[in-house]
């Protein structure tokens, strides 16, 4: 009886650990990223911003681009459905071959609305990724991010959003849709 | 005078001239237009709508203009109509341009409730009855948009007076159509539901206006449904050669990552029509893709253009030429300039690129004038007085361009109207620091031309109609006495 006591505690504690550990990979700090430089070539609109998150607190490690995109024409309607996200959000970037996992969802960010959908990309080698692509919207101009990489697909959102909704961000991409 | 005054009173001067050297470039309602051999000939308020495309119709003894246009503003949603004393969506204007000095506004039919271009009725096309296959002979047709959800046909017969025939509806979008006239087939640009573009191509029978059959819909693979990964750029715009010259030439992009795709119209009308990306390819023949930077608004054939230059050579004497209009959409310059491109398509499956086009920026410091600056949309008519000789360019706050494209390779600017501004000229504004800073100028969105030799140009920004023709050595270009 004793001897099982001391299992269910064990197993308790562990579970306890492992589940810190877990919600600690979820929730990585602001701090856990790092800026890197923008890695695409030049395309249809400027560079943006790009950022990395490591192993150690995003789990599989993460990476983050995001960049406003003036002069979208869907000017009324905004980021009105899931296409609209295919179309707009940067997977073309890091592959032209990703297929969504789920519908998306509506998403708020730095005070715009939009949606927020998670892809299957499939990179150069034949590697696999995950992949988060979001679009929000102000009258005719567009905010883009696109957050990629091998771990779990909610932490991966999750981690995505809670850095881009931190208070330096959203003073970022405030400035940077109004072309400051 | 003290060191401190005389530096305040350098400082006065120099502020004074500065905002004297920016006012100068601001259009002020009241002043004249500016002008290089093109003259006013008349103009329509039309009601103080956004315009877009006019088309010119020669109608019995009567010429008729109906222009479309873009949805209302924030300020005006729907402009009140003088004939009907009511506030009415932006539609469709029917003007009499008969005698061009005296346009004599006939009708307003109005389009679909919506500000900009989420509402309105922009596009418009025409075709008589007698040339359709199968149209009644005595009707006259309008095909028009009504802002993103239906095409529509009407019968304008009598112009003051249309009678609606058929609708298309159960649209996610809708843009620039072709009609041929000949044969009745449509190329409307609309949004089909499932396609994950907002714009794409659907086929229609429109010989028989009174019965549309639909063919097939067309649009890049990528863009169809089912389909994952990239979606690529969506339509603007196509212009068919008909049956004879069996090409369609289709615009990709409006301002970004352009595509002139030339199209083999027979496989496209017979060719297997279930959208899967092995039969999207079937019918194309190549593509030319434009820089990241522009788009591509306008894309007008110009077939077997002899070139003077290469008139010894024994080969390529003639090229096929492709003029294609990028379009500019962002206030006071705040992206890539706009221009005009002429792409030599003689061989087909290798498109190149020859020459462009762009009014001088500093000819007229349009960045600073407000609203858009650069290209939009040139005439697309292929009537005998300016085909091949010369192209008509929207330019929006440059006016509309007057350009001799007798040599291809070395397009010339020999011609000019800004339209004057006016009390209903809207403002364009952009954001500084978080606050709009606003600023009134003329927006030549698009321009069409008749069998007469008169340009027709329509303001964006609520101007309306100006109907204008060619003076001094422009003239003489296009051959005109």
């Amino acid at each position: 009886m004793r001897r099982w006591l001391v299992i269910a505690v064990g197993v308790a504690a562990l579970g306890a650990l492992s589940g810190g550990a877990a919600y600690e990979h979820a929730v990585p700090r602001p701090g856990d990223w790092q800026e890197i430089a923008w890695p695409f070539p030049r395309d249809g609109w400027p560079a943006g911003k790009a950022f990395r998150c490591g192993v150690a607190a995003c789990g599989g490690g993460l990476e983050l681009y995001v960049r406003p995109k003036m002069g979208f024409c869907n000017c009324d309607r905004g980021v009105a459905d899931d296409d609209e996200v295919d179309r707009v959000a940067d997977l073309d970037l890091l592959s032209a071959h990703f297929a969504p996992l789920a519908l998306g969802q509506v998403v708020r960010l730095a005070d715009m609305p939009g949606r927020i959908r998670a892809y299957d990309l499939k990179m150069s080698g034949g590697l696999r990724h995950t992949a988060i692509g979001l679009a929000v919207s102000r009258r005719c101009d567009l905010l883009v991010a696109v957050a990629h990489g091998s771990g779990d697909t909610p932490e991966m959102r999750h981690a995505a959003l809670d850095f881009l909704a931190t208070s330096e961000m959203t003073r970022w991409m405030t400035a940077a849709m109004e072309g400051r | 005078m003290s060191g401190r005054l005389k530096l305040a009173a350098s400082f006065s001067i120099v502020f004074l001239a500065g905002s004297g050297i920016a006012c100068a470039q601001q259009q002020v309602v009241g002043a004249p237009p500016e002008a290089l051999n093109m003259k006013l000939v008349g103009t329509s308020d039309l009601q103080a709508r956004s315009a877009y495309q006019p088309t010119i119709h020669h109608q019995g003894d009567r010429w008729i203009a109906y222009i479309g246009h873009h949805g209302g503003s924030d300020d005006i949603p729907a402009p009140v109509n003088p004939q009907t004393g009511k506030a009415e969506p932006n539609g469709t204007s029917i003007v009499d341009v008969t005698d061009p000095s005296q346009p004599r506004y006939l009708r307003h039919l109005p389009g679909q409730e919506g500000k900009y271009e989420a509402g309105g009725a922009q596009m418009v096309r025409i075709c008589d009855g007698k040339a359709l296959p199968k149209g009644d002979r005595n009707a006259v047709y309008m095909l028009r948009t009504f802002g993103g959800e239906a095409h529509e046909i009407w019968n304008v017969a009598d112009p003051a007076n249309p009678v609606l025939i058929t609708r298309i509806a159960g649209l996610k979008d809708t843009h620039k159509n072709w009609w041929e006239c000949d044969t009745g087939i449509a190329f409307l640009v609309s949004g089909a539901p499932d396609w994950r573009t907002r714009r794409m191509t659907q086929i229609y029978d429109l010989s028989d206006p009174a019965h549309p059959q639909k063919i097939r819909d067309f649009g890049l693979p990528g863009q169809e449904p089912g389909s994952t990964g990239a979606v690529p750029t969506e339509l603007h715009g196509p212009i068919s050669t008909g049956p004879s010259g069996n090409r369609i030439y289709f615009g990709y992009g409006t301002n970004k990552g352009g595509f002139l795709q030339i199209v083999d119209r027979e496989k496209l009308l017979n060719g297997p029509r279930e959208p899967t990306a092995d039969n999207l390819r079937i019918p194309e023949i190549s593509r030319l893709a434009m820089s990241a930077f522009n788009g591509a608004h306008t894309t007008f054939p110009m077939l077997g253009m002899p070139i003077a230059e290469f008139a010894k050579d024994k080969d390529g004497k003639t090229r096929d030429i492709v003029m294609i209009v990028d379009e500019a959409i962002l206030n006071e310059c705040n992206e890539p300039r706009q221009m005009v491109w002429f792409a030599d398509v003689t061989v087909e499956n290798r498109p190149m690129m020859i020459s462009n086009y762009t009014v001088p920026e500093a000819s007229g410091s349009f960045c600073e004038r407000g609203g858009r600056f650069g290209a939009h949309s040139s005439n697309e008519s292929m009537a005998q007085v300016y085909y091949k000789k010369m192209a008509f360019i929207s330019f929006f706050n440059a006016g509309v361009r007057a350009l001799d494209i007798r040599d291809p390779y070395h397009p010339t600017e020999v011609g000019y109207f800004i339209p004057a501004i006016t009390a209903a000229t809207d403002k364009r504004c952009v954001k500084i620091d978080g606050k709009d800073r606003c600023k009134v100028a003329i927006q030549t969105n698009n321009v069409e031309t008749d069998e007469r030799g008169y340009v027709y140009i329509v303001d964006r920004a609520n101007t309306g109609l100006h109907i204008l023709e060619l003076t001094g050595p422009a003239r003489a270009v296009a051959g005109i006495q």
